[in-house]
């Protein structure tokens, strides 16, 4: 698979923008400025997403894509151990930050998570003028790779490359930091192909 | 995204749908959903390893290691070809949790992985020597085919057993 320059600009932009919501309801949340990365697009052949999620212990939020299309792909939500438990700490206002996680890391990690998505879905819906929502979250705190490639068997089941559109967000001072992962099915991938080429056509 | 992957020498990583056979150590990481499937030599001291990602291929035949069937078949006829005899080969198979808790059945690709590699190993007449399954945790593997097929097992909570 391949995308030309001008596509990849567009995509990314269009990952840029969802971003950009999220790290506003995120920076909401804790009342805090949330540093965000340049989106990026890469197109990854299964047997190499090793290289891109290690396996390291994180908390996993996973949503599935509905709306206009049943079955979009998934956007996921990936923070590191150390990063959850800062979180929490920070909603809370606790400072422990050698203790296990608990129930309580669990639920700040899949609300974020909600909020996060719901921002990230609503913003590119909307310039797109379609309808995306998120599916109720899946958590996994666990190596990211084990919980990455369960949804990934749900992508490449007839195809061996991946598109991941992936933003670093990252708070300072207790350093937070986490991804958002956008994961499209080849069907909503080719929608948002074709909206993206209908919006730079020049009218 | 961050990177770090569980080696300590240089093994050979096999990605998702990949499978290697040879006599030299090779590993795979994170293993969740998918199951670690390996199948060694006891006599030659060699072996394969594929992290097998979904059980039916279907009929596709691109990527042998991503599917159950088509890794088993493919392992068992490089081996083969390379001078194993059947009956000399065991395999060990490591993985097919279930990672999500409160997820809708799709995720949950796990099981199903871990039952069609049982029935296609007795179909091919493998005895599994050795498995750990299930659950719902993530395992990274190191296998040593020339020191007798050890097998390392480091788990998501730390801990490290051998098969």
């Amino acid at each position: 698979m391949e995308l030309d320059e001008q596509l990849t600009d567009a995509l990314n932009e269009l990952g840029n923008i969802g971003a950009a919501h999220a790290a506003t309801t995120l920076s909401q949340m804790l009342m805090r400025p949330v540093e965000m990365a340049v989106p990026e697009v890469h197109i990854v052949d299964i047997a190499d997403i090793y290289q891109y999620i290690g396996d390291d212990v994180s908390a996993l939020a996973v949503f599935q894509i509905q709306g206009d299309l049943p079955d979009g792909g998934f956007l996921i939500v990936n923070i590191p151990r150390s990063a959850v438990i800062q979180l929490t700490n920070q909603m809370l206002g606790s400072t422990d930050t050698e203790r296990e996680i608990t129930e309580m890391d669990q639920s700040a990690v899949t609300e974020i998570g909600n909020i996060m998505v719901s921002a990230f879905l609503d913003a590119t819906a909307e310039l797109l003028g379609i309808i995306m929502l998120p599916s109720p979250p899946a958590l996994a705190i666990d190596m990211a790779h084990a919980a990455f490639e369960a949804v990934v068997a749900q992508i490449a089941i007839d195809v061996n490359e991946v598109v991941i559109f992936n933003t670093e967000l990252k708070v300072d001072a207790p350093s937070i930091h986490g991804n958002i992962i956008l994961l499209p099915q080849p069907g909503l991938l080719k929608e948002l192909i074709r909206l993206l080429e209908g919006l730079m056509a020049p009218s | 995204m961050e990177k770090r992957i569980f080696i300590e020498d240089n093994a050979v990583i096999i990605g998702i749908g990949d499978y290697c056979v040879g006599t030299f150590p090779m590993a795979t990481i994170g293993v969740g959903s998918c199951v670690a499937l390996i199948l060694h030599d006891r006599l030659r001291s060699t072996g394969a390893l594929a992290h097998v990602m979904l059980p039916e291929s279907c009929g596709v035949t691109d990527r042998p290691g991503k599917f159950a069937d088509t890794a088993i078949e493919a392992m068992v006829a490089e081996l083969e070809g390379t001078g194993s005899a059947r009956s000399h080969i065991v395999a060990k198979i490591v993985g097919g949790a279930c990672m999500f808790a409160y997820s809708t059945n799709t995720l949950n690709i796990g099981r199903k992985n871990v039952d069609a590699i049982r029935n296609l190993l007795k179909e091919h007449c493998i005895r599994i020597e050795a498995e750990e399954t299930g659950g719902r945790i993530g395992r990274s593997v190191i296998y040593r085919p020339a020191e007798s097929g050890r097998l390392t097992i480091k788990r998501a909570d730390g801990t490290c057993i051998d098969l």
